[in-house]
């Protein structure tokens, strides 16, 4: 494949995306397939303890709950975590951006967008750790704090395990792994960053707004 | 065997790729045998670990019922009666039936039957594999630690109080659930992405249908397990409250959970027996199934009915009173799909020229076994019936007369019907008719008595009783004592079948590749399959049960020992006039 006009039409975007050996597109189909269903497995992971948080948020008369001193635990703190929130949601942007620049063969700004999304990550789990240093409660401490650090841990580790993703991603783009049509890899990255990015709408509701 | 491989392809592509070429086989025994990435030696491995388990698990069931020989218990310590029947169930449901059904027969028999080499992803399908004895051992290991003592449901708060062993137990399921995720996740690519040319899929046969809806349960339910498991271990470990009442948490929040993956678990294990079924059923009843259609979507109409009942184990556990009318009625639908299967099967059977092979009589007996257990459901699916048997022995019998009678039977059909294939090798026809005869009788001997017994009141999980209750049926001493010594019968079954599966390997004689005369796929091949299945990826005309017409294949491997083509209409055969 030795296109190399930046900014092809879509039609050619395509053409070039469908015109490998069957070979090739029978695996990435096929990976993209099972991709896709461990994505729907995890999200029933996500699914279930959202489950419980609401269960045990509907099984107490206020929310937050009173904490065994009997105090009343205290809200989380929403102006932080927009910031934190829009940084995510941010690297989702670029994240998509990349991919574009990948399918116009326009290596220099997927690089600069890849970057972007990887600082963008790395910022997000700063935040994420500055606000678990500063939050009031604690996991053993109440259902919520059960809850809360139990969701957003799990949703940490995922964007931690994106983040060393699309590292190697970013590595294998610059070292001749992904060539013309065949690119599985970068699909892959796309989709689990967006999915991690789509959990993060609903923990975000469910902790700060609701 | 000459292995073909087109010039080019093996060097660069990966494992995946499996229409056009053939992988060279690997090397030496451990390659070969152990750490194998092949479908079908996977399988063999699944089936081997998963009947070690299956006497492991068995033992521990004559555990249980010899304690119960007599009213005062004594034979084991009370501990160790909980621990055995927990462990029992654990592992007779994710280490002996859910592995068999679909890490055993799916993975040697499913790739067979849509004409693929290998499953989509054989490096997952070897890390599957493997964390399944790993599981097992750890299962199994928690006696050394204090066996969990809550039973298989593991029911907080008692199980927050439980013995270390009960950490160990969640780990353990922990894993097997995974393994059953990402089998699930598997087998619907390889269904979806690898049937053989023109194999629609409404030319799958049965037992793929079967797969596929079992695939789709095990990909979506058992994380939810996963995400129970995973809270009661951090609850446990940690004292995050999750489940405790006195925290805030919410024992029937586990129920919820629990129930949400248990229930469509049930289903797990039985649409792949119903797969086998299917298919058993119309090789010797020489007959094409009636309502092919039917069968198929009624499989996935199971697997989507099954995720909205589970709530009906908590009819008795205080949930919001307006949830039983709901589940008790959707419980209730599901006996619809699943009476489609039974008038199916039995609308198959009618007419046809029924040889009773072990395979068909285990079929058989599965057919009026589960219909048996599937009438007890429907008792125990209505709210106030529930509310008076919940707990006592009728639902020991009603679980066993469908799981033992319905998967484990169906599992031993599915033995009988494919071993010449997996091993190349005849069992003893008359001792496999005498093992179901005698499995048949030991198995109502153990387990009709319980339902009268429970009805009586006789609660399960305990580990004395009192004898004050006699009836017009004995006491509750004289009919523990009929079901340990029936069950003790049943053991000694399970020892025909090892038997007659050891003597058939020593000195068995060898199979044609199509002793049946059956039309799926896996029986065009020669028995043992060739590591690569098939020379040629054949194309499929139309669905396979067409008895007495040629097979609906084209391009074939030529088989030396028979002509494939002849053997679907033998002398002796004929498929009935009607």
């Amino acid at each position: 494949m030795a296109i190399s006009s930046i900014n092809a039409s879509h039609e050619a975007i395509e053409a070039r995306y469908n015109a490998v050996d069957g070979l090739y597109a029978e695996t990435r189909d096929m990976r993209l397939l099972g991709f896709v269903l461990v994505l729907v497995s995890d999200c029933v992971l996500f699914s279930s303890f959202i489950f419980a948080y609401l269960y045990l948020r509907n099984s107490v008369p206020n929310w937050p709950p009173i904490a065994q001193g009997g105090h009343q635990l205290p809200r989380f703190d929403l102006a932080f975590a927009t910031i934190n929130s829009c940084v995510l949601f941010g690297s989702g942007a670029t994240m998509h951006f990349a991919m574009e620049s990948w399918k116009k063969l326009d290596k220099p700004a997927f690089n600069l967008w890849m970057i972007a999304t990887i600082v963008l990550g790395i910022g997000f789990l700063c935040g994420q750790a500055y606000e678990y240093h500063n939050v009031q409660i604690t996991w053993a401490g109440s259902t919520m704090g059960a809850s809360f650090f139990t969701l957003t841990g799990m949703h940490g580790f995922h964007v931690l395990v994106g983040v060393i993703y699309l590292m190697v991603l970013y590595w294998q783009a610059n070292n001749g792994v992904y060539t013309g049509s065949k690119y599985f890899g970068l699909t892959a990255g796309t989709l689990y960053w967006h999915f991690v990015d789509v959990i993060w709408v609903a923990l975000f509701y469910l902790f700060y707004l609701m | 065997m000459a292995v073909q491989a087109l010039p080019g392809h093996a060097a660069t592509t990966g494992h995946d790729s499996h229409r056009d070429h053939i992988h060279p086989e690997p090397e030496g025994f451990i390659a070969k045998y152990v750490f194998s990435i092949d479908a079908k030696v996977i399988g063999i491995q699944y089936m081997i670990v998963g009947l070690l388990f299956f006497i492991i698990s068995g033992l521990l069931a004559e555990v249980v019922r010899i304690n119960l020989y007599n009213p005062q218990g004594g034979f084991v310590s009370n501990d160790t009666y909980n621990g055995a029947y927990s462990l029992h169930a654990s592992g007779m449901i994710w280490m002996t039936i859910i592995p068999l059904v679909t890490g055993g027969f799916g993975n040697y028999v499913m790739p067979l039957m849509i004409g693929a080499r290998d499953v989509a992803f054989p490096w997952l399908n070897f890390v599957s594999f493997w964390l399944f004895p790993v599981a097992g051992v750890i299962l199994f290991a928690s006696f050394f630690v204090g066996a969990p003592e809550a039973g298989w449901t593991e029911y907080p708060p008692i199980s927050l109080q439980g013995p270390p062993g009960t950490s160990l137990w969640c780990i353990a399921i922990f894993l097997i659930g995974i393994s059953s995720t990402l089998t699930g996740m598997n087998f619907m690519v390889t269904i979806m992405k690898m049937r053989a040319p023109g194999m629609t899929f409404t030319r799958m046969p049965l037992f793929v249908w079967a797969q596929l809806s079992t695939a789709m349960l095990n990909m979506i339910a058992t994380t939810a397990l996963s995400a129970a498991l995973a809270a009661l271990f951090i609850e446990r470990q940690f004292n995050v409250p999750f489940y405790d009442p006195a925290r805030g948490g919410s024992p029937v929040l586990w129920q919820h959970m629990f129930w949400f993956y248990s229930h469509p678990a049930v289903y797990i294990m039985i649409l792949p027996a119903f797969g086998f079924t299917s298919d058993n059923l119309q090789t010797f009843a020489r007959k094409p199934i009636s309502g092919y259609k039917m069968i198929a979507f009624s499989s996935i109409a199971i697997a989507l009915l099954g995720f909205m009942v589970w709530a009906h184990h908590m009819f008795t556990s205080g949930m919001a009173p307006w949830l039983q009318l709901p589940f008790m009625i959707l419980t209730m639908v599901i006996a619809v799909p699943t009476g489609i299967k039974i008038f199916s099967w039995l609308a198959t059977l009618w007419g046809g020229k029924i040889e009773f092979h072990p395979a068909m009589l285990f079929s058989i007996g599965f057919l009026v076994v589960f219909t048996f257990g599937g009438l007890t459901g429907i008792f125990l699916s209505a709210v106030p019936v529930d509310l008076h048997m919940h707990g006592t022995y009728f639902v020991v019998a009603h679980i066993h007369y469908v799981l033992f009678g319905g998967s484990m039977f169906g599992i031993f059909a599915a033995v009988y019907f494919w071993w010449p294939k997996i091993t190349g090798r005849l069992m003893n026809y008359r001792l496999g008719q005498v093992h179901f005869w005698v499995t048949f009788i030991a198995f109502n001997v153990t387990f009709l008595p319980m339902h009268w017994v429970g009805l009586l009141g006789m609660p399960r999980r305990v580990a004395q009783y009192q004898d004050t209750i006699p009836s017009l049926l004995g006491t509750f001493t004289f009919w523990n004592r009929v079901e340990t010594i029936g069950s003790l019968f049943l053991a000694a079954s399970t020892l025909l079948l090892i038997y007659n599966m050891a003597n058939a390997l020593l000195r068995g004689k060898r199979s044609p590749a199509n002793p049946w005369h059956a039309r799926t796929l896996e029986w065009t091949i020669a028995s043992p399959p060739p590591y690569y299945n098939f020379k040629s990826i054949p194309a499929v005309l139309k669905n396979p049960y067409d008895f007495g017409e040629p097979l609906p294949y084209l391009g074939l491997d030529p088989q030396p020992d028979e002509d494939a083509g002849s053997a679907t209409k033998p002398p002796s055969l004929q498929p009935a006039a009607h």
